[in-house]
């Protein structure tokens, strides 16, 4: 029952990364936290929610662009790193996640063709009002279907190859989080250059550095 | 005859457009979505004349783009030009010239950087202590405020301008707020990034190989681009992969 339920949120999510509403639960920092409550593990799933936001700060659901489905990257990742203990869940989470993250993507690209088979030529007899709804949410149906089966797949494979890897993880916890922040270190690199560039922004980058250091030794 | 639209249209119209990208395709792009936005609208202004709405409705589904949220200020404007009786020549005139300022504008205010800005902000605070589940409210409230706000007031100033939206669009002055936001994006990331490096669980616990292979990653962010996002996740993949069969084999 736990997987359906993962594969309904999955659905759920993926539709509003583009199709219904945009509000940008579908993005990891908030997925994360969903999965995670729906798991009973809300820390694990904000945990995973912000390491994947940091990795996909610079991917964003513009127009025609093939991008990586964060939001069934994320309950994926989630759902493989609650039920395993050990320096190597997270890790591998994270790798499943981002795996099938490109998966999703993938398959967005394919719904975005299979749209185009449903919308109605112009001059077509299809062209009523009620034609118009029925392949607008036609289209809606099938993106929810999509996202979920994607999820539900997701989860499956993933937990099976965590299960298979987890007890031989070699590193520690505080390695393993370093080689993950590694991989976010590169998004914010490149955030960077789209706010203007290291020698534009100095200053204020400068000042953020400090201010992060002395707020993260006091709080 | 026309009849005016009511408030109830105006709202129906709104809460469609957040259904705008439903049925999003490489074909019409955003087209069918904004027939089906551009509906209660569109009934209300042909009511029963069946003929005229099915032209209507055909001529609405062709291919439109524009950035999702700001596809509101189009919605209002076509809607207003409709309901005046505009010619559908110069309705259709007018869709062409708007769609690539409202996709432009709305990628650099909301894509590159309203969105990052928030998330990074939440992060920052994430890493700064803050507990998960408040950094996720916190990101969803500040964004959607953003958000609906933009949604909101597009559809008001297209309804108010119709065919002259281009100078409401041009006061409000959004790539310009998006200008004078950047520098505040710039220092939350400072911030997220010194938290990270000094913060409890982050780059400090792991050890400085650790924090320099990070500098290292953040400068082939800032030196590649876009370009290096992929191989870089490819190769955290690959080296989480091969780690991990390191584990097994010994």
């Amino acid at each position: 029952m736990e997987i359906v339920r993962l594969g309904a949120l999955g659905g759920l999510l993926g539709l509003d990364a583009t199709g219904v509403g945009q509000f940008m639960l579908s993005r990891p920092i908030v997925a994360g936290t969903l999965t995670g409550w729906l798991l009973g593990d809300v820390a694990t799933g904000a945990t995973v929610g912000v390491l994947l936001e940091l990795y996909l700060l610079v991917s964003f659901p513009t127009g025609g662009a093939r991008f990586p489905e964060g939001s069934t990257a994320t309950v994926v990742a989630v759902a493989c790193a609650v039920p395993f203990s050990g320096a190597g869940a997270l890790p591998l989470a994270i790798a499943a996640g981002l795996v099938w993250g490109q998966v999703g993507g993938a398959t967005i690209t394919a719904q975005r063709r299979l749209n185009s088979r449903l919308v109605p030529e112009p001059g077509d007899t299809r062209s009523s009002p009620s034609a118009v709804v029925v392949a607008h949410v036609a289209a809606i149906g099938l993106d929810f279907a999509r996202a979920a089966t994607v999820t539900f797949s997701g989860v499956l494979v993933g937990r099976t190859v965590v299960r298979a890897l987890v007890e031989r993880w070699p590193m520690s916890m505080p390695s393993s989080t370093g080689l993950l922040l590694m991989g976010g270190a590169v998004s914010a690199g490149i955030l960077l250059r789209d706010l203007g560039g290291f020698r534009r922004r100095r200053v204020w980058f400068a000042a953020g550095l400090g201010l992060g250091i002395v707020g993260a030794r006091l709080l | 005859m026309t009849r005016p639209l009511s408030r109830v249209v105006v709202i129906s119209t709104l809460v469609r457009s957040f259904l705008v990208q439903g049925s999003w395709n490489y074909h019409t792009m955003l087209g069918l979505g904004f027939a089906f936005a551009m509906l209660p609208g569109l009934r209300r202004i042909f009511g029963a004349d069946a003929d005229r709405l099915d032209a209507a409705v055909a001529r609405h589904f062709e291919h439109f783009n524009a950035h999702p949220y700001l596809v509101t200020v189009a919605l209002g404007a076509v809607l207003k030009l409709e309901a005046d009786g505009t010619d559908p020549q110069v309705v259709r005139r007018f869709k062409l010239a708007v769609r690539g300022p409202l996709g432009s504008v709305g990628d650099t205010l909301v894509w590159a950087t309203w969105l990052p800005g928030v998330a990074v902000l939440a992060l920052a605070l994430y890493w700064l202590g803050v507990p998960g589940w408040i950094t996720a409210v916190f990101f969803l409230l500040t964004y959607n405020a953003g958000h609906v706000g933009l949604r909101v007031w597009g559809l008001r100033a297209g309804l108010r301008s119709g065919h002259d939206v281009a100078r409401s669009l041009g006061a409000a002055d959004l790539v310009g707020w998006a200008r004078r936001m950047q520098p505040g994006v710039v220092l939350a990331l400072g911030v997220l990034s010194g938290a990270v490096l000094g913060g409890e669980g982050g780059l400090a616990d792991a050890g400085i190989p650790w924090s320099v292979l990070a500098m290292a990653g953040f400068l082939v962010g800032l030196i590649g681009g876009h370009r290096a996002w992929r191989p870089a996740a490819v190769a955290i993949v690959a080296a989480i992969g091969a780690i991990a069969g390191w584990g097994v084999i010994t």
